[in-house]
């Protein structure tokens, strides 16, 4: 078998026409797509005072624990101070149930994700794999 | 329509009028149908895809770059819609192996008839390897236009003159073994 006897076969395929109510039927769930309202967008805005704030203390942590570093002070036990207020933090965040609202927050984070993923299309039977 | 009306179909449907959608829908149904027929051979399934091609294509109307047609756009969007779809729920098909093998020894040569020999290799086709399927199916379906095939699959041309070298170097390989097989058995009796 040749390449010409194979363009001659594989180019002439039968046509099939879609049936009569296919505009139709693609219309209507392009009308329920229309209806559906757009997702809500994360308020950026919001939560940038709240972001920055834990991006700056982040920063000042890590820049504090490098200088205990630098001056070799690692190995020696934390200042008072520290300790004080490590230990009243800890004290607060067992009284408000902290680890409770951190799982809950990462939780709802987790759906959250999970959910726009799916409206998006990304999750849908037909997405690319 | 020509393509001027389709990016005016575009601009009205991004300006809220979803009614102006249904021009696009009809003006491309047929060869997005078809194009998914070519993919699965089974028309209730290419409806299916064809019908997600489209919502896919105005979920993301806003996407389309007007530097390429409307049409390459739309086709390369249920290209990788129909490549993806079958790769995860293949079609219906039989292996390189099963495909109708000739009852008549001098099948391929004359016996058979033109009409199921083409069946024959039709079928074959769509037990290729996926990139070999859907190269060839494209590049058939383009009227054996190379470059628009690269774009479809967003692929380079070089890559897609491999494929199909390699694809219908696969079919003549087992359309010459489906033809000399009777024979050798006969000499070997």
């Amino acid at each position: 078998m040749r390449n010409d006897d194979l363009d001659r076969i594989l180019s002439q395929q039968e046509e099939i026409l879609p049936s009569s109510g296919f505009a139709s039927s693609v219309m209507e769930a392009v009308a329920r797509e229309a209806a559906v309202p757009p997702p809500i967008p994360f308020p950026w805005k919001r939560a940038l005072p709240g972001l920055s704030a834990a991006g700056l203390a982040l920063m000042a942590v890590l820049t504090g624990s490098l200088l205990l570093l630098e001056n070799g002070a690692a190995s020696q036990p934390l200042p008072p101070e520290w300790l004080s207020a490590l230990t009243s933090l800890l004290q607060a965040s067992k009284t408000l149930g902290a680890y409770w609202i951190a799982m809950a927050l990462l939780l709802s984070l987790a759906s959250v994700k999970l959910s726009t993923h799916f409206a998006s299309g990304h999750g849908s039977p037909f997405e690319r794999g | 329509m020509s393509a001027a009306d389709d990016q005016a179909a575009v601009e009205k449907v991004l300006a809220g009028d979803i009614a102006a959608f249904e021009g696009l829908v009809r003006r491309w149904q047929g060869p997005l149908v078809n194009l998914a027929y070519r993919f699965c051979r089974d028309r209730g399934r290419a409806e299916e895809l064809a019908q997600e091609a489209f919502l896919r294509a105005y979920r993301s109307l806003d996407r389309w770059r007007r530097e390429a047609a409307f049409s390459t756009w739309l086709f390369a969007l249920a290209t990788n819609l129909y490549c993806s779809e079958l790769r995860r729920i293949p079609a219906r098909i039989v292996t390189l192996d099963d495909i109708a093998e000739p009852s008549d020894p001098r099948a391929i040569d004359g016996g058979l008839e033109q009409a199921d020999q083409d069946r024959a290799v039709r079928r074959a086709v769509l037990a290729l390897p996926a990139k070999y399927r859907e190269t060839l199916i494209l590049f058939y379906f383009h009227d054996m236009d190379i470059s628009t095939t690269a774009r479809s699959l967003s692929i380079p041309e070089g890559t897609v003159k491999a494929r199909l070298s390699r694809g219908r170097e696969m079919l003549r390989s087992k359309f010459t073994q489906q033809s000399l097989a009777p024979l050798m058995s006969k000499e070997a009796q």
